[in-house]
């Protein structure tokens, strides 16, 4: 029995079959919203995670294709009538093709100042948005048209299937992360992450895994544009480019467990939750307490465990489940 | 015998420093060719603008018949030239198997081919045990093993060695110059820059001195031991005067 | 107004601010150079600096040019205290770890400003935070113009110190080499502190010199940060003068850009002399050799 629980695949089914089961069993609509949440922004970090975490091109401006998923979607919907379903893809395909550009001018730079770069493409994006009042409403941005239940134009009129668009997503997401680091790709870009001048004198194309790996997490993170916005029924640049989604898309990642799967995954449950108490313990109101808290957060999670939680939760999990004391977590075990 | 490496008129300055003034030397296939020199000759810089780390001002690098200035590191490792670092660069999060495996993949891509080919490489260093040790905590000298295995998994038709005999003690020294001669006796071409002299008179039959950027000599290891312009480099003035002819320390 | 009279009001205007861009690039700069890290949160320091200038000016009724003094010094020991505490421990992490510190300190502050202070703006009324000075048809700020002249100051200063006290010697060899710099006797966590500290300071100048024509809010350093990281790179990497010279620049490109093209167009001119530097000139304008 214990060789059978310790094995990984146990826990993901059973984790699969409670994610699939809570919406039948939870009946709070406000529970099922920060559920949602949780789902969106992990995937979101899962997305980020790929280029950030283990190629290690620490991108503060994912946000960029966060809000033109979210833009190419909606304008497709409201000025041609396409269902937001080939609006989503089409907004991930925008979005590969502004990384490209993005990456080549940004790649340049290396560690801190390619962040900055990405910031600032961040930022002149929703500028630009907030300039495009014919094509795109301009700062006010705006609603989505009320289709009451219109599933093909991916509008609902309960909650419940909104979370399982957005738990095939993050499944999707996580499918893609877990082929790709048992792939050449993922020895690859571990690699780009550990010493780019080593890789490539080993022949690995860095600038071209970099810019590969950048149009997939481009892709990812439209597509969790284009749910949020439907899912809110409201755009506008300041929610679409916002530099809340960028942060938090490292930060889940970099406090769960960077370059690994499940990092994200556990970075974002822990953030919201703590997130979600907050909010009850202290109403609203109190604009900062939030940020303040994750970033202490995040600061404690740098001094004192900077391979991100997923270290403490292994090393539990080895201990009680499994009966081992792994020693050293590699990333790659050949 | 074909040249498997033609450096011609290979120039690099970095602000006011000629790190690497004119040279040109060549090497013939499955030969050793050390590049000797004191500190701050240009081996190194040399050896960056053979791989493409570095551009170089002006001199041309042929290759096995390509040329190679302006191509991307990646893209001359795949046309066969392989290098070490003088101070290794493993991927610490990968394990050993990992990092050779890295290495495999530029020739194929498939996982269970790559895994055989980097354990043979694994093996052929003596890293076999130590196969899922991660990267970064492996002494220096199995970090040297293991950048070499690296190397050794692309496959190379010619081998760049920077200094992998240093700090090494005698019997190390000697487990290490065999490898580099079964390497030879594969086919490999190489080129070594190195300092320890035993190990340079055991492996090549070709020696190539640099100083302050500039060739000053280039022979056999008797004539260049005995050279008085090697002489006057590595041990200034007032030792150039010829000893007791052919004599050597080595 | 004729079109040169139009170019040369902008010119100036874009000089003058382009001076608090420089003490915030130069803090930047010197961090990187000597320290080896990127400070995100630099904008934040001059946040701070604007907010005990404004306390000290509503509740004491200081000058904020003499509280310049106070808040350069409160803002070296701050500092001192974040380069012993903090960042010495991330050091040896690599990138990762390190820009996410800064990063995270920024988030913490901007946060915690908004919490004290809420979001809303404060501002000073000095003697001459009205005045102008008129140099033919251009009308010079007199707040900014003294901004100007004592960020200039600063810089100054900040040089001969580099250059010739034994302790900005010391600075300067450990930033080009910090092993050899031990075997020199130099004692690099001091060094380190030192830099940090005047970084810091020389915001909290920024701060200072801004209050008596900018509102100060918890959000303020961002407009600068940005700015200031795009001029480091400008001016290439860990190079002073180049991040003065680009700051200067940029101020300028800034100003002709809301002139000309609109009120909101300063951080696309700045954009795109970034991506267009970036395209020519990798290593920045100043830059050494590339690859």
């Amino acid at each position: 029995m214990r060789r059978f629980v310790s094995q990984g695949g146990f826990w993901v089914g059973a984790l699969a079959v409670i994610a699939v089961a809570l919406p039948l069993l939870v009946s709070s609509t406000f529970a099922i919203d920060i559920f949602i949440r949780i789902l969106l922004f992990a995937f979101i970090g899962v997305a980020w995670n790929l280029m950030g975490g283990y190629a290690k091109q620490l991108s503060l401006g994912h946000a960029a294709y966060f809000g033109l998923g979210a833009y190419t979607s909606t304008i497709l919907l409201i000025r041609y009538g396409v269902s937001p379903w080939i609006g989503m893809l089409a907004g991930g395909i925008v979005a590969m093709l502004a990384s490209l550009p993005i990456g080549a001018l940004c790649f340049r730079l290396r560690g801190p100042y390619f962040a900055i770069a990405t910031i600032a493409t961040a930022q002149v994006l929703m500028l630009l948005f907030l300039k495009f009042r014919d094509f795109a409403w301009g700062a006010e941005g705006t609603t989505m048209p009320n289709l009451g239940d219109a599933p093909l134009m991916m509008q609902f009129d309960s909650k419940a299937p909104y979370y399982y668009v957005v738990l095939v997503l993050l499944a999707v997401g996580l499918a893609i992360t877990y082929w790709i680091e048992r792939s050449w790709m993922g020895y690859y870009l571990v690699a780009v992450g550990e010493d780019e001048d080593a890789a490539e004198a080993i022949g690995v194309d860095t600038l071209r895994i970099k810019r590969n790996i950048y149009l997939i997490s481009a892709f990812l993170t439209a597509l969790a544009g284009t749910f949020y916005v439907q899912y809110i029924y409201f755009i506008d640049p300041n929610t679409a480019f916002s530099f809340n989604v960028s942060v938090e898309a490292a930060l889940v990642s970099i406090v769960g467990g960077i370059g690994t799967l499940w990092g994200p995954v556990i970075g974002t449950v822990l953030l919201e939750a703590t997130s979600a108490l907050l909010q009850s313990w202290l109403g609203g109101g109190h604009g900062g307490v939030q940020l303040t808290v994750y970033s202490l957060i995040l600061i404690a999670v740098i001094l004192y465990r900077p391979a991100g939680l997923i270290g403490i939760l292994t090393a539990a999990y080895d201990r009680v489940i499994a009966g081992t004391k792994r020693v050293n977590k590699v990333s790659l075990d050949g | 015998m074909a040249e498997a490496l033609v450096i011609r008129n290979l120039s690099r300055r970095f602000g006011g420093l000629r790190a690497v003034q004119d040279v040109s030397f060549a090497v013939n296939e499955c030969e050793t060719v050390a590049l000797i020199g004191p500190n701050g000759a240009g081996k190194t810089t040399s050896f960056n603008l053979i791989t493409g780390h570095c551009r170089p001002d002006a001199g041309s690098v042929l290759a096995f018949g390509r040329e190679l200035v302006g191509l991307r590191p990646h893209e001359i490792c795949a046309h066969g030239l392989a290098r070490t670092f003088q101070v290794a660069r493993p991927f610490g999060k990968m394990t050993v198997l990992a990092n050779v495996m890295t290495g495999a993949f530029l020739r194929d891509r498939r996982l269970e081919i790559a895994r055989q080919q980097a354990r043979e490489a694994i093996d052929f260093v003596g890293l076999a045990a130590k196969e899922h040790t991660p990267a970064r905590e492996l002494t220096t000298i199995d970090q040297r093993r293991l950048e070499l295995a690296r190397a050794l998994a692309t496959q190379p038709r010619l081998l760049l060695l920077d200094e992998v005999m240093a700090g090494l003690n005698p019997a190390e020294i000697d487990q290490a110059v065999a490898l580099v001669k079964k390497l030879s006796q594969r086919g490999l071409t190489i080129v070594i820059v190195e300092h320890v002299m035993r190990a340079i008179m055991a492996v090549a039959r070709h020696i190539v001195v640099l100083d302050h950027g500039q060739k000053i000599a280039e022979g056999n290891p008797r004539e260049v031991v005995a050279n008085p312009d090697v002489i006057r480099a590595y041990l200034g003035t007032g030792y150039a005067e010829p000893t007791a002819a052919g004599e050597s320390h080595c | 107004m004729p079109m040169l009279t139009t170019i040369a009001q902008a010119v100036v205007n874009g000089l003058l601010i382009g001076g608090i861009y420089a003490l915030v690039s130069i803090g930047v700069t010197l961090i990187f150079g000597v320290v080896k890290i990127v400070n995100f949160a630099q904008g934040e320091f001059v946040m701070i600096g604007m907010y005990i200038s404004f306390f000290l000016a509503t509740t004491f009724g200081i000058d904020p040019l003499i509280a310049l003094v106070i808040s350069m010094l409160a803002l070296f020991f701050i500092g001192v205290l974040l380069q012993h505490f903090l960042i010495r421990r991330v050091l040896a992490l690599g990138d990762m770890p390190q820009i996410f510190l800064t990063f995270a300190l920024s988030l913490l502050l901007v946060n915690i400003a908004l919490l004290l202070f809420t979001a809303n703006y404060r501002t000073v009324q000095t003697a001459y935070s009205e005045t102008a000075i008129h140099v033919g048809a251009i009308n010079v700020p007199l707040a900014k113009l003294i901004a100007f002249a004592v960020a200039m100051l600063l810089s100054g200063l900040l040089w001969m110190f580099l250059h010739g006290t034994d302790l900005g010697k010391a600075m300067r060899a450990a930033s080009q080499n910090r092993d050899v710099a031990m075997l020199m006797g130099i004692n690099p966590d001091r060094v380190y502190c030192v830099a940090v500290g005047v970084a810091l300071a020389l915001a909290g100048a920024a701060g200072s010199l801004l209050m008596p024509f900018y509102p100060a809010y918890p959000l303020v350093g961002q407009n600068f940060v940005l700015m200031a990281f795009v001029a480091v790179v400008l001016g290439t990497l860990g190079n002073i003068t180049g991040a003065l010279i680009a700051s200067l620049m940029m101020g300028v490109a800034e100003s002709l850009g809301i002139q000309f093209v609109g009120a909101d167009s300063g951080l696309i001119v700045v954009f795109g002399m970034l991506l267009l530097t970036l395209a020519l000139r990798p290593n920045g304008l100043f830059g050494g050799w590339s690859r």
